[in-house]
């Protein structure tokens, strides 16, 4: 079969995933239809270290990654010989996990005699965006909110990005993870503030709020963090008692209001008439509201994944490759992990 | 049939094609760059060289440690995704026992030094028999002191192969008597031993599976290791 003129929307991709503590592998057929997207999650085994713990997760990637490339095979419903080309993550996260997915991908790709594709982890959760909403196109304006980055991306094109700013040190979901560590609760720390900041008042506690000058897209939290840290101790110090829930509703208003501010200026900055998130922490359920109502009240489209693909998974990495794919944007079998790998203007 | 075999259990990365009568091409290479980079392409070349064809190979044979945490999963993973790929079998073959295959020699002990970090190595004997090797002390992390002072014990001559014996053993003195440091070119990992003790499991019917095989690491994960320490504690404090 000659794969270079195929039909572009039966290209069949198998992407991995394995930057962090998820062994993620999906199919897909052209850009949008997820075949197969399975998930080998590790958050269990890292609870009782209180975070990921690099090598233990490189170590179960090892041992998961042909049983999950083949059961999403089997749960596509496709064979080896028919898939088209590999995509992989080849950053940002740990290098012993990402090193993992790239080795077993390149020499798939080898194998198969297929395209390779190194995808960037956070365009991929960009991308997520695509496969919960067929009729999403460029342009747009997305916020990323994950564990390790915050930023705002005007994606011009499929290809063609420009980064208006990110964090300058802490990502939201870093202070996330440490504000929720130090109230004791458990491992990942986010989705636990989430549920604690229902029952609290975000409005019980004034925390501090960075880089609030208008046309400034950089982020900043770990400023937050402390003074929610300081609040803490200074307050144990007192022997007073703090309200667990409105500290959580307090911290995670300000984070999201500082998000939803700047999300909103660059959309107004660069007439986008849209505005999608992406990234782990976009399964925060405040943070979706909040960013819903103030949209609609803007006359802004608003799109999120599915929560599903807001985790670390496959399926977008994969519709990322095949955009990729349809600009030629190939990877050789010197591709290595780049653990640091950041977001740039394309 | 021709079998592939890797070995990236160290600094060196190795890749080597061979069948029952010959070793077909072989690339050794120990240099700055990341066995991640270069370990594809290496199997690419050397298929190339051999003037074999991917859909040829019978088997794949790999280092599976211990060594190099990082390195052994580069390798693995490789090797699985292309058995895997092309529907053959994998065979893991011990670092060690692939390093035993330099000295092919009846009457005489190989003793492998692989360095596990902190002054400690990974160490394991074997002797020939005639046909493959026996392994005559099993894998275990010792100092390196406790590992060089055992081969005194040994009856006849102990050949010392491995990355330690190249990083440290070279400059000590008063080595055991029988303990023998050969040249730096027959002590460090090559692709085409792993390929020999490869082929001699597969005719025996010892191949492994993609779906559930792991690198040999003997130690744990430094984060394991702390945390049983603090439950110790906790017991320890508790009663």
């Amino acid at each position: 079969m000659d794969k270079v003129n195929k039909d572009k929307d039966k290209i069949i991709t198998l992407a991995v995933e394995s930057s962090c503590d998820e062994t993620s592998v999906a199919v897909l057929r052209g850009g949008r239809t997820v075949l197969s997207n399975i998930i080998a999650t590790q958050i269990p085994i890292h609870r009782k270290f209180g975070g990921v713990v690099p090598e233990i997760a490189s170590r179960k990637h090892i041992v998961n990654v042909m049983p999950v490339i083949d059961e999403a095979l089997e749960k596509a419903g496709v064979t080896l010989q028919d898939i088209d080309q590999v995509a992989v993550t080849y950053g940002p996260g740990l290098v012993g996990a990402l090193l993992v997915g790239v080795s077993a991908a390149k020499a798939l790709a080898f194998t198969l005699g297929v395209p390779l594709i190194g995808v960037n982890h956070l365009e991929g959760h960009i991308f997520a965006n695509f496969l919960s909403a067929p009729e999403l196109k460029p342009p747009f304006m997305a916020l990323v909110v994950s564990g390790g980055h915050t930023s705002l991306v005007h994606v011009k094109d499929y290809n063609s990005f420009s980064l208006m700013g990110q964090t300058r040190d802490d990502a939201a979901g870093e202070a996330f993870d440490k504000v929720a560590r130090v109230m004791g609760l458990p491992y990942p720390g986010g989705p636990q503030i989430d549920k604690l900041a229902q029952e609290g008042d975000p409005m019980a506690i004034d925390f501090p709020r960075a880089l609030q000058e208008k046309g400034n897209y950089e982020f900043s939290f770990s400023g937050l963090k402390s003074a929610v840290l300081n609040y803490l101790n200074s307050m144990k110090l007192k022997g007073i008692e703090v309200n667990k829930a409105d500290v959580a509703a307090s911290f995670q208003h300000t984070v999201i209001e500082v998000l939803l501010a700047k999300a909103l200026d660059a959309v107004k900055e660069t007439g986008c008439d849209t505005l999608v998130l992406a990234g782990g922490v976009a399964a925060n359920s405040s943070l979706e509201k909040r960013l819903r109502e103030v949209t609609a009240k803007n006359n802004i489209k608003f799109y999120f994944p599915d929560k599903i693909l807001c985790t670390d998974n496959a399926a977008m990495i994969g519709c990322r490759g095949y955009y990729q794919s349809l600009a030629g944007n190939y990877s050789d079998l010197y591709l290595n992990a780049v653990p640091g790998l950041a977001l740039q203007d394309l | 049939m021709p079998i592939l075999a890797m070995d990236t259990a160290t600094m060196v990365s190795s890749v080597a094609v061979a069948d029952n009568k010959k070793l077909l091409a072989e690339l050794i290479v120990e240099n700055k760059l990341t066995h991640s980079e270069t370990l594809l392409p290496h199997v690419e070349q050397v298929l190339n060289m051999a003037g074999v064809k991917k859909d040829a190979l019978e088997a794949v044979a790999v280092s599976v440690g211990p060594g190099s945490f990082t390195g052994l999963r580069i390798g693995l993973a490789a090797a699985k995704a292309i058995a895997y790929g092309l529907n053959i079998p994998i065979i893991g073959i011990p670092t060690m026992e692939g390093l035993a295959w330099h000295y092919p020699v009846p009457g005489i002990t190989v003793a492998g030094f692989i360095d596990a970090q902190k002054g400690n190595v990974y160490t394991a004997h074997y002797r020939w028999n005639g046909d493959n090797f026996d392994e005559v002390k099993a894998i275990e992390v010792l100092s390196l002191d406790d590992a060089i002072n055992i081969c005194r014990e040994i009856y006849g001559p102990v050949m010392a192969v491995g990355d330690m014996v190249a990083k440290k053993m070279t400059k000590m003195e008063s080595l055991p008597e029988n303990l023998i440091i050969p040249p730096k070119h027959v002590l460090m990992p090559r692709a085409a031993n792993i390929a020999m003790a490869g082929l001699k499991k597969l005719a025996a019917g010892q191949v492994d599976s993609v779906m559930d095989m792991e690198p040999i690491y003997i130690r744990k994960s430094e984060a394991e290791v702390l945390w049983e320490k603090r439950q110790a504690k906790l017991k320890q404090e508790a009663q």
